[in-house]
């Protein structure tokens, strides 16, 4: 099966892979797997705290071409997005995009699955920092 | 199960292989279309029927990963169910480091990742042969579940193997 134009740019020249510091309480941090192929999905946001937009995306993956093109594409979409905006990222958006065969669409669940796990690290962590502060 | 019926045996994920061959051939021999050349349309289609039906079991069963995957899959717990998707969060990390290390390693580091990776697949195996003797003793969904973060787990460790040996390969 050919990939499309698209996952072939995204699969040669990744955007925004790499690393954000976990401990940043404000880097959101989303690791999500599929069983059935073995891809594994790290993506990471940091979001500017008085302006609640992301102000950087990070992403490693291991796994097929569309499961690379995939998050390299969220990473690109997340960029600018405030923290609602991104979690309205729909995979269907991911899959028009790169003109997804049938067969890959689990991928771009994949990479919605790692945006909202990344979203929810950081909330979760943005609420225990001021229930802290409160208390101090 | 359609796959254990077809070969005369009760669900079980621990199958003893040679029985198992013979179970086919012996089953492939009393269905094989070449014995109803003169019969009723009817009934040469059922034997060609019976022979694909054959031939898919055998080919499932056989092996024990497919096996299992197949029995998972008749309980609903196939691997792309969200049910199926039982990875453990630190299983993820592991396999996302051992990922990157790869990626830096030398030739050197590679050949031992590669025979810690075949240890690590050596010890699910013999994790699993446990959990399937469980879950035959017992068929319950409590005995099934563990099959299933097993295989998860074994499919992780199986592409790590395939990237290792790759890496040593190119």
């Amino acid at each position: 099966m050919a990939y499309s134009d698209k996952v072939l740019d995204h699969y040669n020249n990744p955007r925004n892979v790499g690393s954000l510091d976990k401990a940043d309480p404000a880097v959101g941090t989303g690791i999500v797997g599929a069983p059935e192929c073995g891809d594994v999905m790290k993506l990471q946001i940091k979001v500017n705290d008085s302006t609640g937009v992301i102000d950087e995306a990070k992403f490693k993956t291991f796994g097929c071409g569309s499961a690379i093109a995939s998050s390299s594409l969220a990473t690109e979409w997340l960029k600018g997005k405030t923290v609602d905006e991104a979690l309205a990222i729909k995979n269907t958006d991911i899959v028009n995009e790169l003109s997804l065969p049938p067969v890959k669409i689990h991928c771009s669940v994949l990479a919605e699955d790692a945006i909202k796990a990344a979203i929810n690290d950081y909330k979760a962590k943005a609420s225990t920092s001021k229930t802290a502060g409160v208390e101090a | 199960m359609q796959y254990f019926e077809a070969l005369g045996l009760e669900p079980r994920l621990t199958l003893d292989a040679a029985d198992l061959q013979q179970r086919f051939y012996q089953r492939s021999r009393q269905w094989h279309p070449d014995r109803f050349s003169t019969k009723s349309a009817p009934e040469q289609a059922q034997a060609l029927e019976m022979t694909a039906l054959l031939n898919d079991a055998f080919r499932t069963l056989r092996d024990p990963v497919a096996r299992a995957e197949y029995v998972l899959s008749q309980n609903g717990l196939e691997a792309s169910t969200q049910r199926g998707k039982d990875v453990p969060a630190d299983l993820l990390e592991e396999v996302l480091d051992l990922n990157m290390a790869l990626e830096e390693a030398d030739h050197g580091q590679i050949t031992r990742s590669l025979a810690q990776f075949e240890q690590m697949q050596a010890a699910v195996d013999s994790q699993l042969a446990s959990q399937f003797a469980a879950w035959d003793a017992q068929p319950t969904p409590d005995t099934l579940q563990p099959v299933r973060a097993s295989l998860n787990r074994r499919k992780y460790i199986a592409n790590l193997v395939r990237d290792a040996r790759k890496a040593l390969d190119s």
